[in-house]
């Protein structure tokens, strides 16, 4: 269990993120979304100790990140797949970065493999794609073997090949019991393999639930057109529907249309025109945000 | 707002343990492997492969150049094979301070952080790690020196002297990569710690004995350290209050202690 506790920052006025509080459980990927500078980077920089939060806290079964004795073996991190020496090769990296996590060094092999950069080793970074680096930097979180793996925007720079490579290596890695903290701007991504969502905007957060809680909440909308659209709204608000009247149309939140086509067939009400549509995941988190957005499409 | 996600997998709280937390002990068990770290990150970049064999191919030349012009008095190996040395304490100053700023400068520092909570730990680390370094650089430019002053067919002269000034020597090039670093550590940015340290060391610490009562001036930080290869300052009175050795190391060194225990707390304190 990660616990992350009213994390606060704040730089000079502005605030960074403000009481955010979420945990993450084994055998699960958690996605981490939000609008730029919404503080998706600042909150995973403190969760390894990288900021100092002015409130708040991140414990891992426990303990503080700064009081682990091995961090690599807790968590791995990615926070910025540029982080490297252009003029060290992969294996060296690898290699000084085992050193200073207390790994031994045989890993450093396994892991290249693991990332398909076995044959990359010994190779410059300044050479490498900004996809291989972010296989690269995925290979040094994997390093320790760690339990949780919390990774910012891990997919930038990756083909659609990689994309799904990385997809299915998180989701194997949850599945065998680990834990995973990914950020990204794909959410459609994301909706396809992470099963819960942690939703920040503005430095707040917005929501901390699971995919399909976050999802129903933005499911359905049906439209309907009918002579007597009152009498339709009041009967679907009798089962607790939102119903908005736009004239002789009804716009029905979170149902289906055999429901609503059902209560009007009982009611006797004529129906001219009855349709369904169902919101992405992508669109319900852009409405979530679209208030906090700091740079917003027109 | 607090949520708890609903935990499904394999893992369990049950099975799972509390990971060990930092003592001082773990920490101290920690240098070594911080150590080694430091030394995968020297070993595997060009730029400090580079800068050794700048001061072998520089001390070689410089010193045979000395050794074959130098015509108005006589000239001996054990003397003209230190005259490099002051050359390679800059070197290893730059080789220190590219040990953190390099860090800051291509992001690999945050890696380095997550990887070793315990700043103090890299601090020291990194310090024994530029000490090494500065001392094989000062090792390499007095054997530079000692080659190129050979070759150019000059005597060897009075060599009781030489042992102990080479242990000086090496001390003052592994003290000014600790200087280096130290200075690196607190200006964090590369081009600026490297041109304040070849500004420093060989232009304002050259012009500032002109202006400087002499009892001020050999306390400046290469100008006392230069005193452990046993070079002197030809302003007038210099040689009359001239530190010792021993007195020229505790100065320096204090510079380089100085510089690097600010530079901890700095590292202890900002964020990465």
């Amino acid at each position: 269990m990660i616990t992350v506790s009213g994390i606060t920052k704040r730089y000079g006025r502005k605030t960074a993120v403000e009481d955010i509080t979420f945990d993450l459980t084994s055998g699960r990927v958690t996605g981490f979304v939000g609008p730029n500078g919404a503080g998706k980077s600042t909150t995973m920089r403190a969760m390894v100790g990288l900021i100092r939060p002015d409130g708040g806290e991140v414990r891992y079964h426990g303990a503080l990140y700064r009081s682990l004795a091995q961090p690599a073996r807790v968590v791995g991190s990615v926070l910025d797949a540029r982080c490297m020496h252009p003029g060290r090769t992969a294996r060296n990296h690898l290699r000084a970065m085992a050193a200073a996590s207390r790994v031994p060094s045989q890993r450093v092999g396994a892991v290249l493999d693991e990332v398909g950069l076995g044959a990359a080793a010994g190779q410059r970074v300044g050479g490498f794609s900004l996809g291989m680096r972010q296989r690269l930097a995925l290979a040094g979180a994997l390093l320790g073997e760690p339990q949780a793996l919390l990774l910012d925007e891990p997919s930038n720079g990756l083909d659609p090949d990689g994309i799904r490579w990385l997809r299915n290596h998180l989701r194997s890695f949850a599945d065998k019991g680990g834990t995973v903290l990914v950020s990204s701007h794909l959410i459609a991504e994301l909706s396809i393999f992470a099963d819960d969502l942690v939703v920040v905007g503005a430095g707040k957060l917005i929501a901390a639930d699971s995919m399909a809680a976050i999802t129903s909440r933005h499911e359905t909308t049906v439209v309907v057109e009918t002579p007597r659209p009152g009498d339709l709204a009041r009967e679907l608000a009798a089962l607790g529907l939102s119903v908005e009247i736009d004239g002789t149309r009804l716009r029905v939140q979170g149902t289906t249309k055999t429901l609503v086509s059902q209560v009007a067939y009982d009611n006797g009400i004529q129906v001219f025109e009855l349709s369904e549509t169902v919101r992405s995941l992508e669109d319900s988190l852009i409405e979530m945000t679209r208030a906090s957005a700091e740079y917003a499409s027109a | 707002m607090t949520t708890t996600l609903t935990p499904v997998g394999a893992y369990t709280e049950g099975n799972q343990h509390r990971p060990a937390t930092r003592t001082k002990t773990s920490d101290l068990k920690a240098v070594p492997a911080a150590l080694k770290s430091e030394w995968r990150k020297v070993s595997s970049v060009r730029t400090y492969r580079a800068i050794l064999a700048l001061t072998a191919v520089g001390g070689f030349l410089l010193s045979g150049a000395i050794a074959r012009f130098t015509t108005d008095q006589a000239m001996y190996i054990a003397e003209v094979g230190f005259y490099w040395t002051g050359a390679g304490a800059i070197f290893a100053a730059v080789v220190g301070v590219l040990m953190f700023t390099s860090e800051g400068q291509h992001g690999t520092l945050a890696v380095t952080l997550t990887a070793q909570p315990a700043r103090w730990v890299i601090a020291a680390s990194k310090a024994a790690m530029a000490a090494a370094t500065g001392a094989v650089i000062g090792a390499v430019a007095i054997a530079a020196g000692f080659a190129g002053s050979a070759v150019a067919g000059i005597e060897m002269g009075d060599t009781s002297s030489v042992v102990a000034m080479t242990l000086w020597a090496v001390l003052y090039t592994g003290l000014s990569a600790v200087l280096g670093l130290g200075t690196g550590m607190v200006i964090r940015h590369s081009a600026a710690a490297v041109t304040g340290i070849l500004v420093w060391g060989p232009v304002i610490e050259g012009l500032l004995p002109l202006v400087l009562p002499v009892q001020v001036a050999r306390f400046l930080p290469f100008l006392a350290g230069s005193r452990l290869v046993g070079w002197l300052d030809d302003t007038p009175g210099a040689e009359a209050v001239a530190l010792t050795e021993p007195q020229a190391a505790l100065v320096f060194g204090g510079y380089a202690l100085l510089a690097l225990t600010i530079g901890t707390l700095l590292l202890s304190r900002r964020e990465a």
